[in-house]
């Protein structure tokens, strides 16, 4: 693992973070309007996964998605752009939060519905194989979605028709509003993959950028390399409620301060860079940039112009 | 087991073979329309099972339901007469195969869609649950259920509100080291086994051996005990199919069912002598039986008599029972209007 | 008095709770998030906590489970949350529950209340913003409530829970919830009656939802342009009070449907053609529908506002066949 490639994960976990808050503070500020899903706590996972894809991958994400989008490498203005729904947004202000779609990065699908990007997953695979691109499809989902028939079909066809499918799970032990213990009896997530004989593995610290993207280096690997799909859950913990404005969080949510060393990915991820080698003042560099990447992109979007209703009827049929 | 529960048991499983060989016949010589599925070769699962409830449980079978129903005690005739859409059937003739249901016998509602019916059936035990009834729930299905999403929910709300459930799953289908690509019908399931599913959700799952009605009646008497504790059970149990219900329609394919099968004749074909052999539950038991010294050959000819006799009554009352008035089409939509 | 629709969907929960007993609760999550939610139904949570069932993220599953325990003898009210999410539970609400009935010939009646917070909300872009109703009107066997006012938000959910012997989807809305309106709890009215808002005689407008609070908006703005306009409020699909609205259509002649269905196939459409088939001698104008655009739902407040229903619209369609100008 080269400098740049330690120093680019803190680069996409700061910049997550930094557009999250960003985005918060839009909210509040009246400027956002609907339910958006902040990636707080979770950005480990999208800097590592992404990491490790190539070019020709596909990536499906679902309401929770800025993190992946932004990773993947979708333009940070026109991201939150889309956010604000403003014209210069990546789907011209159509899709808002839930729906960010950069076909040239292989962000095919955003869907708003849990397990909804699962079998889309498998569809992406699916043309890899047909295509020979060798391209994998990573489908990015909450334990919540093991709730949902969709999940069962799609790992059951997956390892049926061995696809390219990186399956990865946040696993934040909270569904919506609702704890795992109270909406599951299933044991571990990566026995129940087993079941279907797919292999899978679990990253015990998801907000350690480094220990996901080994683990989802080595899944792809495995997964490009025709060895059927591939079930990644990895661990996180959310820092906030689920939606913005979810005051519940505040009674589930919250986490006490030795916890969050441990959890908060800017931090966790910082302290294993140090541990590998990276000097703390490269590190604030990175930080700082980050920051003002997207003070800059944020500022941009404020100040351009709303998308019109003008040709809102069009584009329903291709 | 004693003489008299060996007849009752066998009067119980030919009355299933020889409803469904009837049936066959009457699809023939055309007396009824759309597709039907018969229960050749699993009639040991439905006695077992049947032969465990009381009068509160519930059963949510499927398309494949005949030997359920009859099982559990339904009038033969009424069911027939239900298959060829008259009015005399349990259902008014609205029902036809797919959606046979007789609330008297506790099968309040038949859904024909593949795992349709586990979520139907979970619910419906939490209602049990809740009203104390003590009763239990038993949902009928085949392999081909698992690969549904509204199984998967369905067991994953089982597990969750830990209700009396059992899950019986009739895996008739093609076994996996035997199956051929493209090979109809058979079971599409990447799991080892279909029990590693339901395991993987804390639900009790065990396999269990279609073919023997003596091993099956103490086994789901066991299961549901166990679920009448309070806890949803999953069992897996392995018929091979019988050989007419590979084509897309039944077929008598090695004729009707001679019980000199389980006194050294062999039937025609060869390779149907072999299901008969190995796989036919019927036979098996009257042979097994038989040996035990619990049946003659005379007893189970006079029982096969009797039954076919009843059948033939069935057919009877189905074929003069009229067809219902046709504006009766537009009646029972709602239960109660506003 | 005066409360929040979803104070009185609260209060309707709470009192069929206590009358009947076989009435459970599978999820929480009628009524919203909002505070007032919270505090309203905080009594149905203290008092029937056992009633209540936690849910895992499985419509299918739910819908199912809520058909058989119907079938089993209680009366339950499924939470299937968003609008769009019926479409997850689809199979069981179509297919399987109110086919029921029917096809055991009436042995089994299926008491089940699906509840369903459709419509658009406001920046739920496409997936969370569908309006369902014209959808499950065509689905025999099914009634399908749309309540406005407080009024019927506790009139229909309470026949819901303790009348109905059918399978029910009650579609709640976001942006009804947290308007107030006046209630009373001694005589329900049921479905299949519609309410005259405001009585008129030169168009009726055709409400149902949150429509027929952009009617009753409409209504006033016709006022100053010297057009008296009745408004009625449909509360349910199916059934469909056909009678009112054919007593309305003949007295002004002239009628707008407002609908937050998609235009096309909506429930506008049926409402039109049987004004048109049964009140035809009696109109001076065809019916005419003000329905959501035949596009999914943009996320940008522009594009949203552009193809939603708005008392603006309701105006210029009622307009428009008074002053005898169609376009």
């Amino acid at each position: 693992m080269t400098p740049e490639l330690l120093l680019g994960l803190y680069r996409q976990v700061c910049r997550i973070r930094y557009f999250e808050v960003a985005v918060e503070r839009l909210i509040h500020e009246g400027k956002v309007r609907g339910l958006v899903h902040v990636s707080i706590g979770h950005e480990a996972v999208a800097a590592g996964v992404c990491a490790a894809m190539a070019p020709q991958d596909y990536l499906l994400t679902g309401h929770r998605g800025h993190g992946h989008v932004l990773a993947r490498g979708a333009d940070l203005y026109r991201t939150v752009a889309e956010i604000l729904g403003r014209a210069a947004g990546l789907c011209g202000g159509r899709g808002g939060s839930m729906h960010l779609v950069a076909t040239e990065k292989g962000i095919i699908g955003a869907t708003g519905i849990v397990g909804g990007n699962l079998p889309l997953a498998l569809g992406a695979a699916y043309t890899s194989l047909v295509l020979r691109t060798g391209g994998a499809a990573v489908a990015f989902f909450g334990d919540g979605a093991v709730g949902n028939g969709a999940f069962h079909e799609s790992l059951n066809l997956a390892a049926l028709w061995r696809l390219p499918v990186l399956f990865v799970c946040e696993n934040n032990e909270v569904a919506e509003f609702t704890r795992r213990e109270e909406h599951t009896r299933v044991a571990r997530l990566v026995d129940l993959a087993r079941v279907y004989g797919m292999s899978a593995e679990r990253v015990a610290e998801g907000a350690d950028a480094v220990a996901v993207y080994e683990a989802a280096r080595l899944a792809l690997e495995l997964v490009r390399g025709g060895g059927g799909p591939y079930f990644l859950e990895v661990t996180v913990r959310r820092l906030r409620g689920h939606y913005v404005g979810d005051v519940r969080a505040t009674r589930r949510g919250a986490l006490e301060e030795r916890e969050i060393e441990k959890w908060d990915p800017v931090l966790r991820t910082r302290r294993r860079l140090e541990d590998e080698g990276m000097r703390k003042d490269e590190l604030d560099v990175v930080m700082a940039e980050a920051e003002r990447e997207v003070e800059e992109a944020v500022e941009r979007a404020l100040a351009s112009k709303e998308a019109s209703a003008v040709n809102v009827e069009a584009e329903v049929y291709a | 087991m004693d003489a008299d529960d060996a007849l009752r048991l066998l009067r119980s499983m030919l009355r299933i073979r020889r409803f469904e060989e009837r049936l066959i016949q009457l699809h023939r010589e055309g007396l009824f329309p759309g597709h039907y599925h018969v229960y050749i070769g699993q009639e040991a699962t439905a006695l077992a099972v049947c032969s465990a409830l009381t009068h509160g449980d519930l059963i949510f079978s499927t398309w494949r339901n005949h030997g359920h129903l009859l099982a559990r005690g339904a009038d033969p005739k009424r069911m027939m007469a239900e298959i060829l859409g008259r009015a005399g059937g349990y259902c008014g003739g609205k029902a036809g195969t797919l959606h046979l249901a007789a609330k008297e016998l506790g099968i309040p509602a038949t859904s024909a869609l593949v795992g349709g019916n586990i979520p139907l059936a979970v619910g419906a035990a939490l209602g049990l649950k809740y009203r104390r009834t003590g009763g239990i729930v038993v949902a009928f299905f085949g392999d081909g259920a698992l690969e549904e999403g509204a199984f998967y929910e369905g067991i994953l709300l089982a597990a969750l509100w830990k209700v009396p459930t059992l899950l019986v799953c009739e895996n008739n289908s093609v076994p996996p080291h035997l199956r051929a690509p493209g090979q109809y019908p058979s079971s599409v399931h990447p799991a080892r086994q279909l029990v590693d599913v339901p395991s993987s959700f804390s639900i009790a799952a065990e396999v269990v051996d279609g073919t023997d009605l003596e091993e099956l009646m103490p086994f789901m008497e066991k299961q549901v005990r166990a679920v009448r504790g309070g806890e949803p059970r999953f069992v897996e149990v392995r018929t091979t199919r019988w050989p007419g219900s590979v084509p897309l329609w039944p077929e008598l394919v090695g004729g009707e069912t001679e019980l000199g099968w389980a006194f050294g004749e062999r039937p025609a074909s060869e390779e149907y002598a072999e299901w008969v052999e190995q796989s036919d539950p019927v036979i098996r038991f009257l042979r097994r039986s038989s040996e035990k010294g619990l049946v003659t050959r005379e007893q189970a000819e006079t029982v096969d008599r009797e039954v076919r006799s009843e059948i033939e009554e069935a057919v009877q009352f189905a074929l003069a029972s009229p067809f219902p008035e046709a504006d009766a089409a537009f009646a029972g939509v709602f239960a109660r209007g506003c | 008095m005066k409360v929040r629709a979803v104070e009185a969907l609260a209060r309707a929960i709470y009192e069929a709770m206590e009358r009947n007993a076989e009435i459970i609760l599978l999820g929480d999550g009628f009524g919203g998030l909002s505070p007032v939610a919270r505090e309203a139904f905080r009594p149905v949570w203290d008092k029937f906590g056992d009633r209540v069932m936690t849910v895992s993220i499985s419509e299918l599953g739910l819908a199912g489970a809520g058909t058989g325990a119907a079938l089993a003898g209680c009366r339950p009210l499924v939470d299937l949350s968003t609008g769009s999410f019926i479409f997850q539970a689809w199979p069981q609400v179509v297919n399987e529950a109110p086919n029921f009935y029917y096809m055991t010939g009436g042995q089994s009646c299926v008491p089940v209340t699906f509840y369903s917070l459709a419509g658009i909300r406001g920046a739920g872009a496409a997936q969370h913003s569908h309006a369902t109703h014209g959808m499950l009107g065509n689905v025999p066997g099914l009634r399908v409530l749309v309540p406005a006012t407080a009024q019927d938000f506790y009139d229909l959910m309470m026949w819901c829970l303790l009348e109905s012997q059918d399978p029910s989807v009650f579609l709640s809305h976001a942006l009804l919830l947290l308007e107030e309106g006046e209630l009373q709890t001694d005589v329900w009215n049921p479905p299949g009656r519609a309410a005259v808002l405001r009585e008129g005689m030169d168009v009726t407008l055709v409400g149902m939802s949150v429509t027929v609070l952009r009617c009753l908006k409409a209504a006033e703005m016709l006022r100053e342009r010297g057009v008296s306009a009745e408004v009625v409020n449909l509360r349910s699909v199916v059934p469909l009070d056909v009678e009112t609205l054919l007593g309305s259509a003949r007295r002004t002649g002239r009628v707008v449907i407002a609908d937050e269905c998609h235009r096309t196939f909506g429930a506008g459409a049926e409402i039109a053609a049987t004004i048109a088939e049964k009140a035809w001698r009696e109109l001076k104008a065809p019916p005419v529908r003000v329905a959501t655009a035949d596009v999914p739902i943009p996320f940008s407040p522009p594009l949203e506002e552009r193809v939603i229903v708005t008392a603006e619209r309701v105006v210029e369609a009622a307009l428009e066949l008074c002053e005898g100008r169609r376009s």
